[in-house]
């Protein structure tokens, strides 16, 4: 390697590209120091600290949100920065301000190490903004990595909880086969598009343009390794955002993993998830004749499966991991719906952040309605809700209403607008196993609502209640939540710049 | 402020009283009484300043567009919607006075305030309305504030049941209106008073679904039933809506659509009038209540005005038809007389009414009249004003209803003798149950306690009652008024020549005889002086009256209710039981399958991947 190609690798790091992911690192940082250098009596404030940088990251984002560097491929073409790129890092930064704000509810109610955890979620969403931008099969895979290791730690934090600690392991089994699967698909398609006896084999084939011109070239895309390659980088994938058939994880994880995990991995993970579904279908459009069918059979099954099996659940963790299944289905079908229809793409950003701000609003209840055992969340808790605390018990139902897609939620017109770029697209037969997938899911999101609303507390309830304290909502949570709901509310009637910015394409 | 604003403003004023009513003041009465007083006071002034000052104005505002459907909000002020107005505004605001003496002691001062309110703000909707859509909101609206205050005391089941009865009574006639405004829209394009008046397509079904709405609200055969039991409501609700406005609406209504009258239509509409008029006045006779009475009064005078409406052209208009304006002209007739006599009426009904009304609050709500009898000297200035009201409603020379009911009893002199007879019959009666009901009430010795301690009432109970006599006294010299309301008043029919002699001669003649005939058969005794005498006769007439309540209950309770109870049983069977629990329970078992796959152990979820992989390979390897 000759200096000048190390030169001219140098001069294509714009730093300043990365920003964001840089001061998030930092961030992390500088909470571990604080904990050191602050006396134990203070320590309560770095969560805060963590908040406020935060948000002052997003404010700095969104005020750079057209940034020089968009359109340009960064550090030798390992990232490219896209308008949806940038959607999604304001996407992964709104979600872990949020998951830092789970935290501070849940963690004081455990015995665990604090302000690790906060350490460790920054660093995941950095990972993750990363994982959205990137351009090239090793940055993908270590910012996935990056991520998935993260949450190995984070679904087993609650360390004297066995719940928690089985989460764990089934998550780190499960993950590691899964990263398994993504890698030995990019060493197929490594193989097969730099393989020099086939037309347009490339000398970068771990480039995303190269792959991409390599698949498009004569009847590569049609080439049995490459069809496999893309499969498994698929089926790895998959399991990030929990689509069927590699769902089957998700109840078991989302049960035990703490509650503000289980939200960052219901919201955080499955849009990173699709993040990079995006970027690779456009890596991989030579070869939709193999993807749309798959995926498509992959969203009705996801929507009926997670829809079907969230109907008898008790736990509402594992009520929301599959209802989060069948969101994973719905997003599928816009996902599908993207190849032809170009609106798509907006539809699911739009719903991305329904999603989002419908999941944090219920997980924010769930987090304060929390007893001592974490894992143990069952729909009897909620029973009276209304009465005893009638604000989280609202919040609650715009949360929920929303998820079920009630109008005039932001729920609601996120389905609408995939709905409709699936009509456009003409998948009729999938839109009307979403259409029953919506009926079906009414049912069991009433029923917990029915449980706050209309039912009291049985005598065993009474007991758990009892052995509750009394739910305080504090004023970050308060207002925090108070924006999910309000936001939630007004986006279904007023999609306005949001709807106009994440559909801009 | 320009008219049009000034018009909102008295819409508008009631109904921001009822929301702050029912909002705030709900706890407090006397606030309550005074806010709906005020606004009842507003909508007087400014329905008299827009009538007086000769404001005649139409405005609309468009309120929605769907598809080619647009309904348009708005306002037409003509001479008739001026004299309705005008009528509504000050016999509603006596009404509001004599309310704030009569319910003092109610604890539901505010409810019913407020359902006052919201019934002047619907009232003064129906008059002002300038297409029938609009019209069709405020016609619900006052039914509904009629169910609301017929049913006041609705700890009584029998008033609570009243309401019930007038609110779906009501449905059945608005029904067939509804289907009328719908069809009056497919066939012309349009429901805008003015613009069908100018334009429209002849059809005899219109006219007559549009009537339905008026058998209804007016209490025509055969749906006449509601209006006795409605008087289940506090007097002056009584006297409000079910004696001088509200019911007064479908006269108002036929004459706004009159345009779209044809003769056949007529006919119908003459002939319901006239057998209301006929068969309300003999059950009038019978009755012992003192606002039954009335109530049967208020149906037979209502079958007058409907009658009046229809006579109007009936004879003329064939021989016209060559010239449509003429016949237009002629048409109008009826308008004219059926809309005087519904002012006049407004005037002395509902002074005999607030008179009841007084009697009642004097006599601790004793309403028989058995039990009264000796009034004339306890309650000096109810009695002659109640005489005033009982003079004007028999036809005494030169009172409000002499003059009315002449100009009705012309027309069908002129154009239907049939009808004339009847009518005049009619007026018998009238006349004799009126002078029963005066007679028994105040003259006499008491034939109670109630009635020997009876005591007039306060100023609020009284003010109204002389103002009401006054008008009873000048609202039949249609020189007094002022010459704003020529649109209407133009068109009231007069005799001219010999037929002027005959219809005088007649008038006072039926008067006298009922009036003499009541006052020689009936003694004020305990008992009726009919029922003592002919037994068959009472007999005949009590029947008369129970058999529609007997129809509609056999009705109701052998052929609705079994039908009910058959498509109940169907429902649960077949969309209940198969369709809803049948797919319930099949998503059920899914939910319970998908659920058992969960094992937890993770061996198996490993082969959940490796099932899943070996999938994703036959696609590859294009197997699938």
């Amino acid at each position: 390697m000759t200096t000048d190609l190390l030169q001219q690798a140098a001069a294509s790091n714009q730093w300043a590209a990365i920003f964001p992911e840089l001061s998030l690192g930092c961030l992390a940082l500088l909470l571990l120091g604080l904990e050191m250098v602050l006396p134990k009596d203070n320590q309560r404030q770095i969560p805060l600290v963590a908040l406020v940088g935060q948000a002052g990251i997003l404010v700095g984002l969104l005020i750079n949100f057209y940034t020089a560097t968009l359109d340009t491929e960064t550090f030798n073409s390992l990232l490219r920065h896209t308008h949806q790129g940038q959607v999604m890092r304001v996407f992964f930064l709104v979600a872990s301000l949020l998951v830092t704000m789970l935290g501070m509810i849940s963690l004081p109610k455990q015995k665990v190490p604090r302000v690790e955890f906060y350490h460790i979620v920054l660093v995941i969403s950095a990972a993750m903004m990363l994982l959205a931008q990137s351009n090239h099969f090793v940055m993908l895979f270590v910012a996935l990595e990056t991520v998935t290791v993260g949450f190995y730690i984070l679904v087993s934090y609650f360390r004297t909880s066995p719940f928690s600690l089985e989460a764990g392991l089934k998550y780190l089994v499960m993950g590691a086969l899964s990263s398994g699967l993504l890698l030995f698909g990019i060493a197929l398609l490594y193989g097969v598009a730099g393989n020099p006896a086939l037309p347009g084999h490339t000398a970068e084939p771990m480039g995303f343009s190269g792959l991409h011109s390599f698949l498009a070239t004569g009847a590569n895309a049609h080439h049995f390794l490459a069809a496999s390659g893309v499969l498994l980088v698929l089926a790895g994938i998959a399991f990030k955002i929990g689509a069927f058939p590699f769902q089957i994880w998700i109840p078991d994880v989302y049960q035990g993993a703490p509650t503000p995990v289980t939200a960052f991995l219901a919201v955080g993970s499955k849009a990173a998830g699709f993040a990079v579904l995006f970027n690779l279908l456009q890596v991989f459009s030579p070869c939709s004749w193999l993807l749309v069918p798959v995926i498509t059979v992959m969203a009705a099954a996801t929507i009926l499966f997670g829809n079907f099996a969230a109907l008898t659940q008790h736990n509402v963790k594992r009520l929301l991991g599959l209802s989060g299944v069948s969101h994973a289905g719905f997003l599928l079908l816009g996902v599908v719906a993207s190849v032809t229809v170009p609106m798509a793409v907006g539809a699911v950003h739009f719903y991305l952040f329904a999603y989002l701000l419908a999941s944090f609003a219920v997980f924010g209840v769930m987090a304060h309605v929390a007893g001592a055992n974490d894992a143990d969340q069952e729909l009897d808790h909620y029973a009276g809700l209304a009465k005893t605390n009638p604000f989280l018990a609202a919040v609650l139902v715009i949360g929920l209403g929303s998820l079920a897609g009630i109008p005039p939620l932001a729920g609601f017109m996120g389905k609408l607008f995939i709905f409709v770029a699936a009509f456009k697209a003409g998948h009729y037969g999938l839109l009307g196993v979403a259409i029953v997938g919506v009926v079906v899911s009414i049912y069991y999101y009433f029923g917990w609502i029915k449980a706050a609303f209309f039912e009291t507390p049985t005598a065993s309830g009474d007991e758990c209640q009892a052995s509750r304290p009394q739910i305080s909502v504090g004023l970050v949570a308060r207002v925090v939540l108070t924006l999910l709901a309000m936001a939630t509310v007004v986006l279904g009637f007023y999609q306005g710049p949001l709807g106009v910015w994440v559909a801009l394409r | 402020m320009t008219p049009v604003q000034l018009a909102i403003v008295t819409l508008l004023a009631p109904l921001a009283s009822a929301a702050v009513i029912a909002l705030f003041l709900r706890r407090a009465g006397g606030l309550a009484s005074a806010v709906s007083v005020l606004a009842a006071t507003l909508i007087a002034g400014a329905a008299l300043m827009l009538a007086l000052g000769n404001f005649r104005f139409e405005a609309a505002h468009e309120w929605f567009q769907l598809g080619g459907l647009s309904l348009s909000l708005g306002i037409k002020f003509d001479d008739l919607a001026a004299l309705m107005l005008s009528v509504v505004g000050v016999v509603g605001w006596c009404i509001h006075v004599f309310s704030l003496g009569y319910m003092r002691d109610d604890p539901a001062h505010a409810r019913y305030f407020g359902g006052l309110s919201i019934f002047m703000f619907s009232m003064v909707g129906i008059v002002l309305a300038d297409n029938l859509f609009m019209l069709f909101i405020f016609w619900e609206l006052v039914g509904f504030s009629s169910y609301l205050l017929i049913g006041h005391w609705h700890e009584k089941q029998s008033a609570s049941d009243a309401a019930k009865k007038a609110f779906i009574v009501n449905r059945v006639g608005d029904f067939g209106f509804l289907l009328g405004i719908v069809m009056c829209y497919w066939s012309n394009g349009t429901v805008n008073l003015t613009a069908l008046s100018s334009h429209h397509v002849f059809s005899m079904l219109i006219p007559l679904l549009l009537f339905c709405g008026a058998v209804g609200k007016s209490a025509q055969l055969p749906l006449q039933i509601w209006l006795p039991d409605a008087m289940e409501g506090p007097t002056p609700v009584s006297a409000l809506i079910h004696a001088a406005t509200m019911v007064a609406a479908g006269i108002y209504m036929l004459c706004r659509i009159n345009v779209l009258m044809v003769p056949d239509a007529l006919t119908v509409i003459m002939w319901t009038g006239t057998a209301t008029a006929l068969y309300a006045a003999l059950c009038a006779i019978t009755q012992s209540d003192i606002k039954k009475v009335l109530a049967y009064s208020t149906l037979s005078q209502l079958g007058f005005m409907v009658a009046a409406f229809g006579l109007g052209p009936t004879q003329f208009i064939y021989d016209n038809f060559s010239d449509p304006k003429i016949g237009m002209l002629l048409m109008q007739t009826g308008v004219g007389a059926a809309m005087f006599h519904l002012s006049t009426h407004a005037f002395f009904k509902a002074l005999l009414f607030l008179g009841s009304g007084s009697v009642i609050h004097g006599c601790h709500h004793e309403q028989d009249i058995f039990k009264m009898g000796g009034l004339r000297t306890k309650m000096p200035l109810t009695f002659w004003t109640f005489t005033i009201g009982v003079a004007a409603i028999i036809g005494f020379p030169y009172l409000a209803g002499f003059f009315s009911k002449d100009a009705i009893l012309y027309l069908a002199y002129a154009n239907n003798r049939t009808v004339f007879a009847v009518l005049a019959f009619t007026a018998i009666l009238t006349s004799l149950y009126m002078v029963r009901l005066w007679k028994l009430t105040f003259l006499g010795a008491p034939r109670s306690d109630h009635a020997a301690h009876a005591h007039e009432g306060g100023f609020t109970l009284t003010a109204p009652l002389v103002i009401l006599a006054v008008l009873s006294v000048l609202g039949g010299y249609t020189s007094l008024y002022p010459k704003v309301f020529t649109g209407v008043f133009s068109l009231i029919p007069e005799a001219e020549g010999s037929a002027h002699t005959v219809i005088v001669l007649t008038s006072l003649a039926v008067m006298l005889i009922g009036a003499v005939g009541a006052f020689a058969l009936y003694r004020p005794a305990a008992t009726d002086s009919l029922a003592q005498k002919s037994p068959g006769l009472f007999g005949a007439l009590t029947a008369l009256k129970e058999s529609f309540d007997a129809v509609y209950d056999y009705y109701v309770a052998k052929v609705q209710q079994r039908f009910a109870m058959l498509l109940n049983f169907l429902e649960q069977i077949f969309l209940s039981g198969l369709i809803v629990r049948g797919l319930a329970g099949v998503a059920g078992l899914f939910g319970l399958g998908a659920r058992a796959l969960h094992v937890g152990n993770l061996n198996v979820y490993v082969y959940w991947f490796l099932g899943g992989l070996t999938l994703f390979w036959a696609c590859a390897a294009g197997l699938l």
